[in-house]
């Protein structure tokens, strides 16, 4: 419906229906865009710009990554879903409950619910998509990990299923609501493999009409659609037509198609233009940070210089990095001081331990036996340089990111420390943290839930997996935190589950492991045209389910 | 020709660092596990020693079959048909352009006189020096942001194409128009030019009737280069203006180690150029008689 390119603020203008408000939208006088209708209207497609890379494969089972998440949300429900509050609620599953052990689970299931290609949705539908996680044949990351303690899915009737786990696990509802665990039809997953990546079938309020490889994925609505979750705003079909979901990798070119009416949503939205899109007033930002672990730099306490805590805690207080984040990030981005995303509940934080100390930074480091320093001004020791290797992945760290390593660089020579950074591709990247080449790094991890941090600190994180990952970077290794960590996953009570993950947070801070920055950044623009578009509160893609345009 | 090429591919390819079966699983860091790794190991043939999977793939090559991609999972001469179209339009369109603005620029700035001559010059030499990338995101800013006549990114049709072709075709003009420029001017020189002007041609006919024919030889050859020149320039071009074709795929194959897309890609640049290669020869020869005359003597 975009072929030609009328601008869009032509559509703003009838929706508007004042000449005069849409003469201060156009002369840029106001401040905040003027909500287009309150009355959600049915019909038309909504055109969607990503700047992720495109998927390999649509059916988010396989692999498991963010750009899966953001088309899967359009087109499968999972089990449960999060509310705002951090609450498990309904999805296609009404209810559930745990066996006094924490080792059994069953669900009990919508029973009005189709997949979009007539096959119904029931018991034995769970447990082939378990199964279809579960074995290796899937290629599955995410969706597999997720289900680790799972040993076993049965349909107890036509409407229960029941989990049987090897341990308790706390964390099973979250992994389960997870858009990489959504529903698929047991008869679009008996295609194989490379059918059901081209079009996999959901129950979701929208269907995959067309994939065009390297251009654009066309969905159509489910006219059917019965199941949203239970927070969202409206029942039955989704108001649009469709959504046309297209890549455009390039960030400038993203905006100016958003600009010019050619798109109605970007992803991906780097912090110039958010200041830009603040300044022309005709868009909205949607600001849905990640759940799961902050961004935060982690030093690596495996070996020197930083497996002395007095050089860890030098570092950080060394390194003054509220100005660049205000500077660089144009405000977007708030300061952390949790190893936790601001989402979680259990997100626990302490600024305190963060202040900017130059004095005390060289003092510990004096302390340290680095009390020596070379012609370059860098503190040395046994005729070796305090050199930081600090290897930064250009696919994970966006350019704002990266000036603001480069700013940390400036500041931590006023401490001595000489931080080198390497720009790498993803490939060349994993290869230095598998050579266990490098001090500080910084890298995201998108979870649902405080169970991120025994990913992310459970000393058994550190041996890499076979493929070479490994998730405890800062290579923590205290066993009382390993305890924490293991008994907060299995408990079921929830306040005690809080409680747990606090302490092992506090542990994590106050050893200097890790340098909070901000939460893992996912800004969308959102046109004039469009209305009524949140994010899940689960990994904070956006649902269309609920929007509707504006003609 | 071709085998040397996929030989180059294959181990070339193999140096970057990257296993191909995370390739296969959704890239690096998937944090796969154990059993899915081997599982994709043992379909791919990837646990296999480097010099049977290098004869494997040579063999299939021979037959015609490009093999599987290992992220998208279809045929990889499925998905290259699939973008060649778009690639060789956006590169065909903007040789044609870069011609048509050589002829126009060396024809003014040999006839224009000292102030035209260096200011030909001058452009010709800061067009070709333009960064795609740069010319790019200028061009987006002027026509699409601030003028609003063409969309930033493609619609498939032909407004969409203007901008990527202007974008290829302008720094590729430059060094047309310089190549050219000299020829003309040496041609110029020449005797059969004088006795043309002695028998009264005027200096617009001789340019045309006689001067441009000598001037295009070497840009004609230069043209088989200029396709190779268009095709890298396609993958940042195709990138910003978010364009499908040939020069994304091959940049996501890269970026995924995806070996069997990158052989694939490779190996239809070079059949496109040695195409170009007969392509120009027989150009070369409408536009020289002399070529034909060595050939009958």
């Amino acid at each position: 419906m975009h072929s030609a390119l009328p601008p869009r603020s032509r559509r703003g203008l009838a929706a508007v229906g004042a000449l005069a408000a849409a003469a201060l939208v156009l002369t840029g006088c106001q401040a905040t865009p003027t909500p287009p209708s309150d009355t959600p209207t049915s019909g038309g497609t909504l055109t969607y710009a990503s700047g992720d890379a495109e998927p390999t494969c649509l059916d988010p089972h396989v692999g498991g990554n963010y750009p899966q998440a953001l088309l899967a949300t359009q087109v499968f429900d999972s089990l449960v879903s999060r509310n705002a509050d951090g609450e498990i609620i309904p999805w296609l599953a009404t209810a559930w409950e745990v066996a006094e052990d924490g080792l059994s689970w069953e669900f009990t299931l919508r029973d009005d619910v189709t997949f979009t290609d007539g096959t119904p949705f029931n018991a034995e539908a769970v447990v082939v998509n378990m199964n279809h996680l579960q074995d290796p044949a899937t290629e599955s990351s995410t969706g597999y990990l997720a289900l680790g303690k799972v040993s076993a899915v049965e349909a107890v009737s036509e409407t229960v299923a029941r989990f049987e786990l090897t341990q308790p696990d706390s964390a099973l509802l979250e992994s389960l609501a997870q858009p990489w665990l959504g529903i698929e039809s047991p008869a679009g997953i008996a295609r194989g493999m490379e059918e059901n990546c081209e079009s996999p079938i959901g129950t979701g309020p929208f269907v995959i009409d067309e994939w065009v490889k390297q251009d654009h994925v066309s969905l159509v609505r489910n006219d059917d659609y019965v199941s949203p979750p239970a927070d969202a705003s409206h029942e039955g079909a989704a108001y649009l037509d469709g959504i046309d979901w297209r890549f455009i990798p390039d960030s400038a070119s993203r905006y100016a198609a958003l600009q010019s009416g050619q798109v109605d949503v970007i992803d991906n939205a780097q912090p110039d233009t958010l200041a830009a899109a603040e300044e022309a007033g005709t868009l909205t930002e949607l600001d849905a940070p990640r759940p799961g672990a902050s961004n935060r730099i982690e030093l690596n306490s495996g070996k020197a210089p930083f497996d002395d805590v007095r050089v860890r805690e030098a570092f950080v207080r060394a390194v003054d990095i509220n100005d660049g984040i205000d500077s660089l990030f144009f405000g977007s981005a708030t300061r952390s001081y949790s190893p936790l995303s601001s989402v979680e509940v259990a997100a626990y934080s302490d600024d305190s331990l963060f202040d900017v100390d130059l004095d005390r930074a060289n003092e510990l480091l004096d302390e340290a036996g680095w009390s020596e320093r070379d012609a370059d001004g860098y503190r040395v020791k046994d005729g070796e340089r305090l050199t930081l290797d600090f290897p930064v992945s250009t696919n994970q760290s966006i350019p704002a990111e990266q000036s603001l390593f480069e700013q940390i660089q400036a500041t931590a020579k006023d401490a001595g420390f000489e931080v080198s950074i390497s720009l790498l591709d993803l490939s060349g990247w994993y290869t230095a943290l598998g050579a266990n080449e490098y001090d500080i790094v910084s890298a995201p991890y998108t979870k649902l839930g405080p169970d991120v941090l025994r990913i992310l600190f459970h000393s058994s994180g550190i041996t890499p997996a076979p493929s070479g990952y490994f998730a405890n970077h800062a290579q923590v290794s205290i066993p009382t935190l390993d305890e924490l960590l293991t008994r907060a996953s299995e408990v079921t009570d929830e306040t005690e589950r809080d409680e747990l993950y606090a302490d092992a947070q506090r542990l994590i801070l106050e050893g200097y492991y890790v340098l909070p920055l901000y939460d893992q950044q996912n800004h969308f623009l959102i046109g004039p045209a469009v209305s009524g578009t949140r994010a899940l509160p689960t990994v904070s893609t956006p649902t269309f389910y609920d929007a509707w345009l504006t003609d | 020709m071709l085998w040397a090429v996929a030989t180059l591919t294959f181990f070339a390819i193999r140096l970057i660092p990257g296993d191909p079966a995370e390739a296969v699983l959704g890239g690096p860091g998937s944090q796969a596990s154990e059993e899915t790794l081997e599982q994709v190991r043992r379909d791919y043939g990837l646990d296999q020693p480097l010099v049977a999977q290098y004869l494997q793939s040579l063999g299939r090559l021979a037959t015609g079959d490009l093999g599987s991609s290992y992220a998208l999972k279809v045929p990889v001469g499925e998905l290259l048909a699939a973008q060649l179209g778009g690639t060789i339009l956006l590169a065909v369109v903007a040789l044609a352009l870069a011609w048509l603005i050589a002829i126009g620029l060396s024809l003014w700035s040999t006839t224009g006189g000292r102030v035209a001559a260096s200011v030909g010059q001058g452009i010709e030499l800061t067009s070709a020096a333009l960064p795609h990338f740069w010319l790019a995101t200028v061009l987006i800013a002027v026509f699409s942001t601030q003028l609003g006549w063409f969309p930033p990114v493609s619609t498939g049709d032909l407004r969409g194409l203007i901008l990527p072709v202007v974008t290829l075709a302008l720094p590729l003009s430059g060094f047309l128009a310089q190549v050219m420029r000299g020829t003309l001017l040496d041609t110029l020189d020449s005797p059969f030019i004088l006795s043309a002007r002695a028998r009264g041609e005027g200096e617009i006919g001789i340019r045309l009737r006689h001067a441009l024919r000598h001037a295009a030889i070497p840009g004609i050859s230069l043209s088989g280069w200029a396709l190779g020149y268009l095709i890298s320039g396609a993958v940042v071009v195709e990138t910003i203006f978010a364009r499908p074709g040939l020069g994304r795929t091959l940049l996501q194959a890269v970026t995924l180690r995806d070996v069997p897309v990158v052989t694939g890609v490779v190996i239809v640049v070079a059949v496109v150029y040695i195409l170009m290669t007969v392509v120009t020869d027989a150009a070369s020869r409408l536009a020289d008689p002399r070529l034909r005359l060595e050939e009958t003597r």
